[in-house]
């Protein structure tokens, strides 16, 4: 095409479209069938991909908190304990581990992971907190075997 | 409503019967007679303290013996650091994102330490253990900068487009080890006053 008369001057984008379009296609390398190939669908699709990735940084870290409060949530489940229950108990306690640890804790380290379901069920126990049905075994005889309970 | 005051009329006529209405009372909730046991309990408190410091210490010793015969296989810690909470045994790499001021090659003892455990216990801080108690000497050995990330916002049909590279600065550490410094001591006060230390 050759852009002689103005109204095509103003459509011409410069002389650098082999490289703007190889920019794009370059992106869309993998993709299949002819947003691989056409630059108008190319296009499309990578302006949708760039911006899902971007979203989707976001939406990672969102996932991530939930998979962790469903394992721990797993975890406690064992020991028959709510999650809050628990969170609340350990939060008492002056235990500041976050769910992702506890989460790694309920999977790799599953003594450890008992031993702070027990220091939490005894704290919530003994300063009453509504969920626990379990009395505690602080409130029989004071400050005797306090962790075990079972 | 009216099934309850029909229990409560029943109640009070038979409260001659028992002793008091209190325990009329206690008769009629659904709660299980164990745990209205509210008589004083008549046990020696300080017999049961002293009883609970010789378990506690037994704990501690046992521990402490393991430790001396270095039986206590591998240590493993969480540990503080940048803000994010990060479960790591001797030779672990991790990963600390953003900027932080330590170059490769230095040294770092990492202070803020919330759990560590072996094979057969585990010490829980409340929330970090006492200092020099558990001692985790780590290394950095490489600061980088992650891949090119692009930040791409469009919106269809108005003229709306903005894209934008970034890289932030990584650095990896390697932990060196994980020890058990002093001997767990089960009388051990808390500080009296609250530590200088700063983190």
């Amino acid at each position: 095409m050759v852009f002689l008369n103005l109204p095509l001057m103003v459509r011409a984008r410069g002389p650098d479209e082999f490289w703007r379009k190889r920019r794009i296609f370059k992106l869309a390398a993998h993709y299949r069938s002819r947003t691989r190939n056409v630059y108008t669908f190319a296009i499309r699709s990578v302006h949708r991909a760039l911006a899902y990735a971007t979203k989707g940084r976001k939406l990672k870290k969102l996932d991530m908190a939930q998979l962790w409060t469903t394992r721990v949530e797993a975890g406690c489940q064992q020991y028959g304990v709510s999650l809050d229950a628990f969170k609340e108990g350990l939060a008492r306690s002056d235990i500041l581990l976050n769910k992702k640890i506890l989460s790694e804790l309920a999977i790799w380290e599953p003594r450890s992971f008992e031993a702070l379901v027990n220091i939490s069920r005894e704290r919530a126990a003994v300063e009453g907190y509504p969920d626990i049905k379990r009395r505690s075994a602080f409130n029989q005889v004071y400050g005797l075997n306090n962790l075990k309970l079972d | 409503m009216s099934l309850l005051t029909q229990s409560m009329r029943q109640l009070l006529r038979h409260t001659t019967q028992r002793a008091t209405l209190c325990g009329a009372m206690r008769a009629l909730s659904l709660a299980p007679t164990l745990q209205q046991q509210n008589k004083p309990a008549t046990i020696d408190v300080s017999a049961i303290a002293k009883e609970h410091q010789k378990e506690c210490q037994t704990v501690c010793e046992r521990i402490n013996q393991q430790v001396a015969k270095s039986e206590q296989g591998r240590l493993f810690a969480v540990v503080h650091l940048c803000g994010k909470q990060f479960k790591i045994t001797p030779g672990d790499i991790i990963l600390v994102e953003g900027y932080w001021p330590p170059t490769i090659g230095d040294e770092i003892s990492l202070d803020k330490v919330l759990l560590a455990g072996a094979r057969d216990f585990t010490l829980i801080g409340r929330p970090i253990l006492e200092a020099g108690l558990v001692t985790v000497k780590a290394t950095i050995i490489e600061k980088t900068l992650t891949h090119t990330k692009t930040h791409f916002k469009k919106k269809r049909r108005k003229q709306y487009m903005r894209i934008n590279f970034q890289r932030s600065p990584n650095t990896m550490i390697r932990i060196n080890s994980i020890e058990l410094t002093r001997p767990l001591d089960s009388n051990a006060e808390p500080e009296a006053e609250p530590s200088k230390r700063l983190f």
